[in-house]
């Protein structure tokens, strides 16, 4: 089987590194190099995160770090729902390798351009170090064969009323991410809320055995405690790990295609995915944005790619 | 019983016509005058169409001349869904109603003559943009009190329609409504989540006319004129969006939502004119001025519309 290159860029948090558990694990994935960007955390400790999560999955592929800061915000953290570390929870094996010198924006260029097929780039935290890439390196748009990001939500956000995180982050790099002109499919909260793995599964997850899945119940463990604070939750929203699925098995989803704009420019709106559901500018869809999904088989995808650490790490 | 007394304030238009109609034959309300502001069409049109309209439906209360155009911007029209007339074309059925010399009284002045007569009982139903209901709170301080509450369409707590993020209404005078958002006034929103729910299919509309009244072959005429908008955009019927207020005066166990923060967008490059909500979100503001309604028993809804039309 011929397998797609991938990217992973993110700022793990748990749901990145569930989402990178799940990538690893797929056997349609190739992936070619980590970039970490600041987002749940800052950057020290997400590039910190991110290599202690490779080394525990066994993911030997160039970490790199991304841009310290959002283009024209200052830095937004969300201690609250990651914990300080940015990964609290389960004990995670320190780094077995460090960060190439190259940044992240660098590498990806690098891999992009001495790449014979087209890449497709997974961004699952603010979209910082992806705008950077296209301003830096217009050229290489055209052999980004698709981007599948989370980030933001045209019902409606969740860190603001208006905004999803990823988003409101860096609103400015959103915007120009999604004129970009590449093919893009969104995970926002439409879909991801709805994925919610539930303590039961935790569980099923735990009972595993291995490393992984044992770490992966204990960072569902931490993840849930923020979702019982809020109403209507029965399990983790695991919103990272929808941009994998979406990518491995787009059979479990509903999708719909519209244009989708960032707001950069008003009082209570910054970091909106503006959605023309009902085609009312009349513009070209730029996004085919995830819609609904059917929550038990993204849980059954979920704990199979889990199960698939069981040999190797026992 | 003792009857609400309800100030109605519009922009006739297509479905504030059903609206009318439908609040001229409730018997759980009395309407104590009614509002023609610029919306849907320019006030040369709004107030002879409200004043005909409200005639065909049998009441009796002044209609006042509202704003002429929205309290800092140019206004914005929905022609394409009203015609130029703004009853579909069909103004001219009416043309022998006659249309009485407006009051000097201008609307946001009855609104509060009104709100003060009432004694803290008076409920306004806007169903066009807020600029009457602005410009009353922008001179009368004291309106905030003497209002019980105000029923609007307006808004949506996901989409828009005039543009991807804002509701029509809302988007044609966003600074009147966030003013009344932030006057501590209680408001019951109809937006887009549930008007586009409150929809008449062409059969139902079939069956309004067939009741045989002036009135009813009229509204549904009108109602017809615009279904092709509906139809080609691929929805069941004609969306009747300002009824959902109306109704939900006398009966709102029809409807459901709950009380949620908005906030009116007046300066976004692309979101001008949205209400923003917490309805659905995890992160709320520190503040909830609003009951939102999101649903409606769409059954029950045409029932009672045509149980109000027969009568």
């Amino acid at each position: 089987m011929k397998r797609i290159p991938v990217i992973l860029d993110g700022d793990p948090g748990h749901d990145d590194a569930i989402a990178w558990v799940l990538a690893n694990a797929s056997p349609m994935l190739d992936i070619k190099a980590v970039t970490s960007c600041c987002g749940n955390q800052t950057m020290e400790k997400t590039t910190y995160n991110a290599l202690r999560i490779c080394t525990l999955i066994g993911l030997n592929v160039p970490v790199a770090k991304g841009r310290v800061k959002p283009f024209l915000k200052p830095p937004m953290v969300a201690p609250n729902v990651h914990g300080q570390s940015g990964l609290d929870g389960p004990k995670l094996p320190e780094p077995a390798f460090d960060v190439v010198p190259e940044d992240a924006v660098t590498l990806m260029a690098r891999i992009i351009e001495e790449s014979d097929e087209p890449i497709t780039l997974v961004p699952t935290g603010p979209l910082t170090n992806i705008a950077a890439l296209f301003m830096a390196h217009p050229e290489l748009k055209k052999k980004i064969s698709h981007i599948y990001l989370m980030g933001g939500g045209i019902h409606h956000g969740n860190w603001a009323p208006a905004a999803e995180f990823n988003i409101q982050v860096d609103p400015e790099a959103a915007a120009y991410v999604f004129a970009a002109g590449v093919p893009i499919t969104m995970a926002g909260l439409d879909v991801t809320e709805k994925a919610q793995i539930y303590p039961e599964e935790f569980e099923i997850i735990r009972g595993l055995g291995s490393k992984v899945a044992t770490t992966v119940a204990e960072w569902f463990d931490f993840f849930f405690q923020y979702h019982k604070s809020l109403n209507g939750y029965k399990g983790a929203a695991v919103h990272d790990a929808v941009a994998i699925v979406a990518m491995t098995n787009p059979e479990i989803f509903e999708v719909k295609d519209m244009y989708v704009e960032v707001e950069t420019d008003s009082e209570c709106c910054n970091g909106a995915t503006i959605g023309d559901v009902h085609g009312v500018l009349g513009k070209e869809p730029n996004v085919h944005v995830l819609w609904n999904l059917d929550r038990d088989a993204f849980a059954k995808i979920l704990i199979d790619a889990v199960r698939t650490y069981g040999e190797v790490s026992e | 019983m003792e009857k609400i007394p309800v100030f109605f304030d519009c922009d006739t238009g297509t479905d504030d016509a059903a609206a009318i109609l439908i609040a001229g034959k409730m018997s759980e309300i009395e309407i104590v005058g009614l509002g023609a502001v610029c919306g849907n069409v320019g006030l040369e049109h709004t107030y002879p169409n409200t004043c005909r309209v409200a005639k065909l439906a049998g009441i009796d209360a002044p209609v006042y001349k509202g704003a002429e155009e929205p309290m800092f911007r140019p206004l914005v029209t929905a022609e394409e869904i009203h015609a130029k007339d703004g009853l579909g074309g069909k103004a001219g059925e009416l043309s022998d109603i006659p249309v009485p010399e407006a009051p000097k009284t201008r609307a946001w002045d009855a609104i509060y003559n009104e709100a003060v007569k009432h004694n803290g009982e008076l409920v306004v139903v806007a169903v066009g943009p807020l600029t009457d209901l602005g410009i009353a709170l922008a001179k009368y301080k004291e309106l905030p009190k003497l209002i019980k509450k105000v029923y609007i369409m307006g808004g949506s707590a996901s989409f828009g329609n005039i543009t991807p993020a804002a509701e029509f209404n809302i988007y044609v005078d966003p600074e009147a409504a966030k003013m009344l958002f932030e006057s501590g006034i209680p408001i019951y929103m109809c937006g887009l989540d549930v008007t586009e729910k409150a929809y008449l299919t062409p059969e139902e509309m079939d069956e309004i006319g067939k009741i045989g009244t002036r009135a009813t072959e009229f509204i549904a005429d009108v109602c017809h004129s615009s279904l092709e908008f509906y139809l080609t955009r691929g929805y069941k019927g004609k969306f009747m969006h300002d009824s959902c207020p109306v109704l939900a005066v006398a009966h709102p166990e029809i409807f459901s939502g709950k009380m949620a923060g908005v906030a009116v967008e007046t300066k976004g490059k692309i979101t001008l004119g949205r209400t923003v909500s917490d309805y659905y979100t995890d992160r709320k503001f520190d503040f909830e001025n609003a009951f939102v309604v999101t649903d409606v028993d769409r059954e029950k809804f045409v029932e009672l519309s045509l149980e109000y039309l027969k009568k």
